[in-house]
């Protein structure tokens, strides 16, 4: 078997596989949780309407805020848009998903995936250096910080490297391929471990604290 | 509209004093440790678990911290401050906790006691770190399990520990209870201001607290004349104790039970349909939100700030006033646990509007306003002194922005934040009650 055989076969199965499970053990055991009842006598009674509001607004705070945080708050959306049109909308993703879902989409021209994501790549690079250098990242960061970004960065770097056909150190093309898969799966078996799971968090969070404040009559 | 100068330093100094008479808890590293993670377990729930699994540290509630701005310090993040609970969760309560104990260290009596500066010192409970969260995670309630944690470790502020032990042994905060409110209401009565205490039954029972008592006698003189003019069956009842809450701020679950009961008791002995809580965040916040937690069931009457029900009177058209002589503009500084904790925005407001006086709004505002510095107990923390000057600087200067001739507010805890913070940096702008500015509006 070559290294692009494992990395198409079981290698692309036991990553999905970790994924899937660990993303539901951990979901299931969080929100399996009791929650603790709360009696005071609520302000506002729409509060699942306040919740799904701030599921959608919780992006845009108000500017007295939002002035402070602007590049990071930009940044941080523009590279997840990059990173997802990447992976949804570049031509030979397409197929690939084809083949596990039996239907396709059309997708972008491959130059504007390029311009994406390098554009995407270098924000990436450029958060992880701030995340070093920064006050509040340096004290707060985690291994799960440093480890994640640089799992997000290295799909976005082989994918370049197997698309360009750049080969260093003369390396093949089929093997190229495989380090990017294998990158790609070394994202998902990580993911349900770390940082990354806010993917699925992030909602409930803003739904909650979006709940929770017009309980007591404030717009989160 | 007066503030008793000499009353104020008396205040101060006797808030001086706690440091000398408190003696520290003597309890043992591990137990310190045992408790603390009690605490942590019995409060953690699937909501605060949601909150605690989506941080993806990005920083930016930083950015709206008062004590990070102040300092540049990246200790003083709010995310950090409550990464003791996180760590606990995290190791011990998550799902994937069996897997993490192998490589995460536990949390330690050392670790404790290096949380207490960021818990107590740089962190006023303000809750504007919870407007800006990408997640939408909710710390403020957190950096209250960590207070709990920590304060059940013994490693509650010193000055926070004696004023417990007061609490506790003598019924009295700062040597002042049922006896001062006597003779608070003898002064006001003699002053023209019939103060009913103690009536057995009543409609409305409105709260006192040691700040108003010792310092700001004209706020309950302009609540007492707020409630004469609207003819209402009230009281104030001296048994009741003390609405201030300090006990909530320092995480004393105890001792916060004990004297919300009390006031719950007494108000449903009375047959109180309305519990008015004077011009005080922390004590209307803790009985509005917390009372029926402690009960164990909804209170059987409603809980309303002043400012509130003011805002509501003059509304609804019951509470009749006249506008102010000459034009006038203040700006209105928003007590966190009143504005952004409880959703008491527009009737402050609605309260000036309605006696002519314009409201000139800080950039930083309503939900979104920056703390004064010195709420959550901070400022009887002397430790943190110059953290909370430094935040205090923030809301100055913002204020300063405005123009206005004055700043109003609607709580003694940031009446005393401000006023101590404008002496120390000869800062002019005078900080006014809204309660009071209202009573001396009162229409003919």
């Amino acid at each position: 078997m070559t290294l692009l055989e494992f990395a198409r076969g079981p290698g692309l199965q036991g990553a999905l596989l970790i994924f899937s499970l660990g993303v539901a053990w951990r979901l299931v055991g969080t929100f399996l949780l009791a929650r603790n009842r709360d009696l005071a006598q609520p302000k506002g009674t729409s509060t699942v309407k306040a919740g799904v509001r701030a599921m959608i607004i919780r992006s845009i705070p108000p500017h007295e805020l939002e002035k402070r945080i602007t590049f990071q708050h930009i940044t941080g959306y523009a590279w997840h848009l990059g990173f997802f049109a990447v992976l949804l909308f570049f031509g030979p993703h397409v197929p690939f998903f084809k083949q596990f879902l039996g239907f396709g989409w059309p997708y972008l021209p491959n130059t504007a995936v390029m311009v994406l994501g390098a554009f995407t790549l270098a924000i990436l690079v450029a958060l992880l250096v701030r995340r070093m250098l920064h006050p509040v990242l340096k004290q707060i960061s985690t291994f799960d910080d440093y480890l994640s970004v640089v799992l997000v960065i290295l799909p976005l770097l082989t994918g370049f490297l197997s698309y360009s056909h750049v080969q260093p150190l003369d390396v093949r093309y089929e093997v190229l391929l495989a380090v990017h898969l294998l990158s790609v799966e070394a994202l998902l078996v990580w993911f349900p471990f770390g940082k990354l799971m806010h993917l699925f968090y992030a909602f409930p969070s803003r739904y909650q604290v979006g709940a929770a404040m017009q309980r007591k009559g404030v717009q989160a | 509209m007066s503030v008793d100068a000499a009353a104020f330093q008396t205040f101060r100094e006797k808030a001086g004093q706690l440091r000398t008479s408190a003696v520290p808890a003597a309890v043992p590293s591990d137990v310190r440790v045992d408790r603390a993670k009690t605490v942590f377990k019995r409060r953690l729930d699937a909501g605060q678990a949601t909150y605690l699994e989506t941080c993806i540290h990005c920083g930016m509630c930083a950015e709206a911290c008062h004590f990070y701005e102040a300092t540049g310090h990246g200790r003083y993040t709010p995310i950090y401050k409550v990464d003791l609970l996180r760590r606990y969760y995290r190791r011990e309560l998550a799902p994937m906790g069996w897997l993490r104990r192998l490589v995460m260290r536990d949390i330690t009596a050392k670790d404790l006691e290096d949380w207490q500066e960021l818990v107590y010192d740089s962190c006023t409970q303000c809750g504007r770190c919870d407007m800006i969260c990408p997640m939408g995670i909710h710390i403020s309630p957190m950096i209250g399990i960590m207070r709990e944690a920590l304060a059940e470790a013994g490693l509650q502020p010193i000055e926070q520990r004696a004023l417990a032990k007061e609490i506790n042994e003598q019924g009295t905060l700062l040597g002042i209870g049922p006896g001062t409110y006597q003779a608070v209401a003898a002064e006001l009565r003699g002053r023209g201001v019939e103060v009913p205490l103690d009536k057995p039954r009543a409609d409305v029972m409105v709260l006192m607290n040691a700040m108003d008592a010792a310092v700001f006698k004209d706020a309950i003189a302009a609540t007492a004349r707020i409630m004469n003019r609207l003819g209402l069956d009230w009281t104030i009842r001296t048994g009741a104790g003390d609405a201030a809450a300090f006990d909530w701020t320092s995480g004393d679950e105890r001792t916060h039970a004990r004297m919300t009961r009390r006031i719950i008791e007494d108000a449903a002995a009375a047959g109180a349909k309305t519990v008015i809580v004077p011009e005080c965040g922390h004590g209307y916040a803790a009985l509005r939100w917390g009372g029926a937690n402690v009960y164990g069931q909804p209170l059987p009457f409603e809980v309303m700030a002043i400012s509130e029900f003011v805002g509501r009177e003059v509304q609804a058209g019951r509470l009749k006033v006249k506008k102010v002589a000459a034009s006038r503009s203040v700006t209105y500084h928003d007590p966190c646990k009143v504005g952004r904790w409880s959703g008491v925005l527009d009737e402050p407001r609605q309260a000036l509007a309605a006696i002519g006086i314009e409201v000139r709004e800080m950039e930083s505002h309503a939900k979104t306003n920056y703390c004064c510095g010195g709420g959550g107990g901070v400022f009887l923390n002397e430790r943190a002194a110059k953290l909370r000057q430094g935040a205090f600087r923030i809301k100055m200067k913002e204020a300063d922005a405005t123009g206005a001739a004055s700043v109003v507010t609607a709580c003694g805890h940031c009446r005393m934040t401000f006023m101590a913070g404008a002496q120390q940096a000869n800062w002019p702008t005078p900080i006014e009650s809204l309660v009071e500015l209202v009573a001396e509006n009162l229409a003919e």
